[in-house]
């Protein structure tokens, strides 16, 4: 497959928007996914996702707006989907047909597939290709796509929550296969509820909520994003620390005692540590909360 | 019970007979638009033929004529037994009682598959299943609603005969023999689902069985020493109880267990089996993958070959039956002219010579291969609504292309299933030297492929515009035009009707020449057709 010059973005979409009846399932999202990236695309059940994906990929009509594939627009598809490979949630194979009767099928009809890797792949997964669809589990079946998707090395994967049924062994082979893709410079979206899994692997994420593409951004960004929760037993009270609260980055500051005190904590710590150095510290207990309570915390922001 | 036990939640009493009900009620939503449109179809049709009995035939028959009629084993074979011609009802039963018997019977065997290994392939049992309700009794309690569905288009029958006013006893019989082969076909549905996982599979066996039963009806009616093939058959007990000749009503009993017997067998296995499996399994492995499966014109070969293979073996069955009985029929028609001036009357044409003989029996040929044109593009449908296309689409695959290669794969499948009918039918009037030539025989099969073609044009059609109904609008031309025909000619509807039918636009091949005109005329209305479908395929949104 030839090359595409860098300066064209994989994956472009502009003032998309798709309306099922009274439903608005998209709404006015504009993205651009640039060559080289692996892009996360979050939001929780119903948001749009994979409505937006289905745009992307010409299975649904814009009620609004258009989309490109490294410049062809989606509805071309005999053009646009030379360049991409896609992983569906929600993997339907025939069910007479075995895993490597699909996989040829997918390569045979698909714009080229890399069938040495494909093999390696199929070990690395532990895919069994000489069974019949109809005996696969929902993770055997999604292994069979991604098999097919990263053998293409298609220069765009756009995986639509493609590790819902794998088991953590297979998550991780899934995440070298990213790495992988992505140091052979493919463009990846990647739509995910699972935070650390686009925390692992993504540079940039998008955050969709209800229809609408409320947060793009690096994953620098998402980090600040994150807060530490600090709790402190002191030997003597420190009358002085009731200044913590004014400290930068420090929030939600609550005393269960005179000698007890929990506080959130954003960015840097030196000066909450500077503060406490000069006091009687017993202990020190610093969580990091889950991904996912950043994740909740989030939309409990946007929602308020 | 303990008194921690006690103090466990516990489900409120009232609600025990609810999980019954539901999958009850779950049951007849499925099953009560098909049912509403066959059973009035049965009864309408039954009545409409009586009347056309007595406008036309009464009093027209004599007594040579009928024995005559009886005896000869061709008429018996393909019409069954003539009984009682002299009376609207017998003339209704020997007319319609088979048709109808096998629509009933087809159509209970497709409604059990589907209701049972449909719902249960497509995983929406598990939800059920994982509630009150036990496998075994989720598919007694569907199986019921669709056994005393399968019997509503009997009563319809026995209904719309009383209302035109044939005798009481004989209209009874005849509904509760179409009940009979209704109950037949859903029970023989039933089985077929618990013994195979794939609901294709199921509906394949289900409705092989109930043509086999025709076939062994067609046998035990046409050779004598065979004759009690007919005890093994829904459609041969019809002739064994003869309604309004012999109105014996002994051979209900038999035909009570050829329902009941794969009913009871079914729900015996349903609790023998896991949920999603089939007792037949097939392999689960397969030694080397198929060569088909690298391109797309293969898939599409691959996906109609099987099906191709099935209809072949029924098409090919009753085709060679009807080629062994070419000379057999026109003997007897050649000795009772009074017959075969009223066999113009009823429609079948130029039955004298071989070839008028068997030109109107090609003009029957187009339903079965128009429905397997329509049933292909709607296993197209189904597969876009189970998902399984998207793989395909998020390749470089036009819609356009897809349905395009799918449709030439299907026309050429007519073609093969037309030449093999064709081919059935020569080898067995070779057989009986009835100087029907292979040439012939190939061009009436041939003769129907445009109506055959209408149908895969309304179907895509439907596939572009109304995706839930693609099976429906794809027999109509067919069947509907067959029946459109039919009542045109009976009530004298205006020339503009009739035409609407596209075997008005067929001619009697090989007797006639064939009309090049209507043929090109009905392939491109199947072209614009198709051609619009598929173009709003491209447009429309995948469903999932």
């Amino acid at each position: 497959m030839a090359l595409l010059p860098a300066a064209v973005p994989a994956l472009r979409a502009e003032n998309l928007s798709k309306r099922f009846s009274t439903t608005l399932a998209v709404d006015d999202l504009s993205l651009t996914v640039p060559t080289g990236e692996v892009f996360g695309f979050l939001g929780p059940n119903g948001a749009g996702k994979s409505t937006t994906i289905r745009l992307l990929l010409g299975l649904l009509r814009p009620t609004h707006g258009a989309a490109w594939i490294f410049d062809d627009p989606v509805a071309d598809v005999a053009r646009a989907h030379r360049h991409l490979a896609y992983v569906p949630a929600d993997v339907a194979l025939w069910p007479a047909f075995t895993g490597q009767e699909c996989l040829d099928l997918l390569a045979g009809v698909g714009p080229g597939t890399d069938l040495a890797y494909r093999d390696e792949l199929v070990a690395r997964f532990g895919l069994e290709p000489g069974r019949r669809a109809r005996t696969y589990s929902t993770g055997n079946r999604q292994k069979v796509a991604l098999v097919a998707a990263f053998a293409t090395r298609a220069p765009l994967l756009v995986l639509d929550e493609p590790t819902s049924g794998l088991d953590p062994l297979m998550e991780r082979e899934f995440r070298r296969c990213i790495a992988e893709a992505a140091e052979r410079g493919q463009t990846v979206f990647l739509s995910s509820h699972k935070l650390v899994e686009v925390e692992a692997v993504c540079s940039r994420v998008g955050i969709l909520r209800t229809g609408r593409l409320v947060e793009v951004a690096g994953l620098e960004e998402l980090r600040r994003l994150r807060r530490t929760e600090v709790t402190v037993d002191l030997s003597r009270p420190a009358p002085r620390l009731r200044g913590l609260a004014d400290l930068p980055g420090v929030t939600d500051l609550r005393w269960a005692s005179g000698l007890q005190f929990t506080l959130s904590l954003v960015g840097p710590p030196g000066p909450v540590l500077r503060a406490l150095g000069e006091t009687d510290v017993a202990r020190i207990d610093v969580r990091e909360p889950s991904l996912e309570e950043i994740f909740l915390d989030y939309y409990g922001e946007v929602s308020a | 019970m303990t008194s921690r036990t006690a103090t466990r939640p516990q489900a409120p009493a009232a609600t025990a007979s609810a999980p019954a009900r539901g999958v009850v009620l779950l049951a007849v939503r499925l099953v009560r638009r098909g049912t509403l449109v066959v059973t009035v179809l049965s009864g309408v049709l039954a009545a409409f033929v009586a009347v056309q009995y007595r406008s036309t035939f009464q009093g027209a028959l004599t007594t040579g004529s009928l024995t005559a009629l009886a005896d000869n084993p061709a008429i018996r074979t393909l019409f069954g037994p003539a009984r009682a011609l002299d009376d609207a009802g017998g003339f209704t039963v020997w007319r319609t009682g088979t048709v109808l018997a096998v629509l009933a019977g087809v159509w209970a065997a497709l409604t059990a598959t589907r209701v049972t290994r449909g719902e249960e392939e497509s995983g929406r049992w598990d939800l059920l299943l994982a509630g009150r309700v036990r496998a075994a009794t989720l598919v007694r309690r569907q199986l019921a609603v669709v056994l005393v569905a399968a019997a509503l288009p009997g009563v319809a029958v026995a209904i719309g005969m009383l209302l035109v006013g044939t005798v009481t006893t004989g209209a009874l019989l005849f509904g509760a023999v179409v009940a009979g082969a209704g109950l037949t076909g859903a029970a023989c549905g039933g089985l077929a689902a618990q013994l195979l996982a794939e609901r294709r599979a199921a509906s394949g066996l289900a409705v092989g069985l109930v043509l086999a039963g025709l076939l062994l009806r067609m046998v035990g009616d046409g050779v004598d020493a065979l004759g009690w093939l007919r005890w093994l058959s829904p459609f041969g007990l019809l002739s064994t109880v003869a309604p309004y000749a012999d109105d014996r009503a002994a051979p209900l009993l038999v035909l009570a267990a050829l329902a009941v017997v794969p009913a009871v067998i079914a729900v015996v296995l349903a609790g023998r089996r896991d949920v999603g499996a089939g007792l037949l399994g097939g392999r689960d492995t397969a030694r080397s993958p198929s060569p088909l499966l690298r391109s797309l014109p293969g898939l599409c070969v691959h996906r109609v070959r099987r099906a191709l293979v099935t209809w072949g073996v029924g098409v090919g069955a009753y085709f060679l039956l009807i080629g062994l009985l070419a000379t057999a029929m026109t003997d007897f028609l050649e000795a009772n002219r009074q017959f075969a001036e009223l066999a113009v009357e009823a429609g079948f044409d130029e039955l004298f010579t071989v070839q008028g003989y068997a030109a109107s029996l090609f003009s029957l040929l187009a339903v079965p291969v128009g429905a397997f044109a329509a049933s292909r593009i709607a296993a197209s449908a189904a597969d876009e609504v189970a998902g399984r296309l998207a793989l395909l689409y998020s390749l470089p695959v036009r819609r356009a292309r897809w349905a395009g290669t799918e449709a030439a794969t299907v026309a050429l499948g007519c073609v093969v299933l037309a030449s093999v009918a064709g081919l059935a039918t020569w080898a067995g009037a070779a057989w009986v030297g009835s100087g029907l030539t292979s040439g012939e025989a190939l061009a009436g099969a041939l003769n129907v492929v445009p109506v055959a073609l209408l149908c895969l044009g309304a179907a895509l059609f439907a596939l572009g515009y109304a995706p839930g109904a693609v099976l429906a609008i794809g027999v109509l031309p067919a069947a509907g035009g067959y029946l459109l025909l039919l009542f045109a000619d009976t009530f004298g509807w205006p020339e503009a009707a009739r035409a609407l039918s596209p075997f008005a636009h067929v001619a009697s091949v090989p007797a006639d020449p064939p009309d090049l005109v209507g043929a090109v005329g009905m392939v491109a209305v199947a072209a614009v057709l198709g051609f619009a479908g598929v173009v709003a395929y491209a447009r429309r949104d995948l469903r999932e």
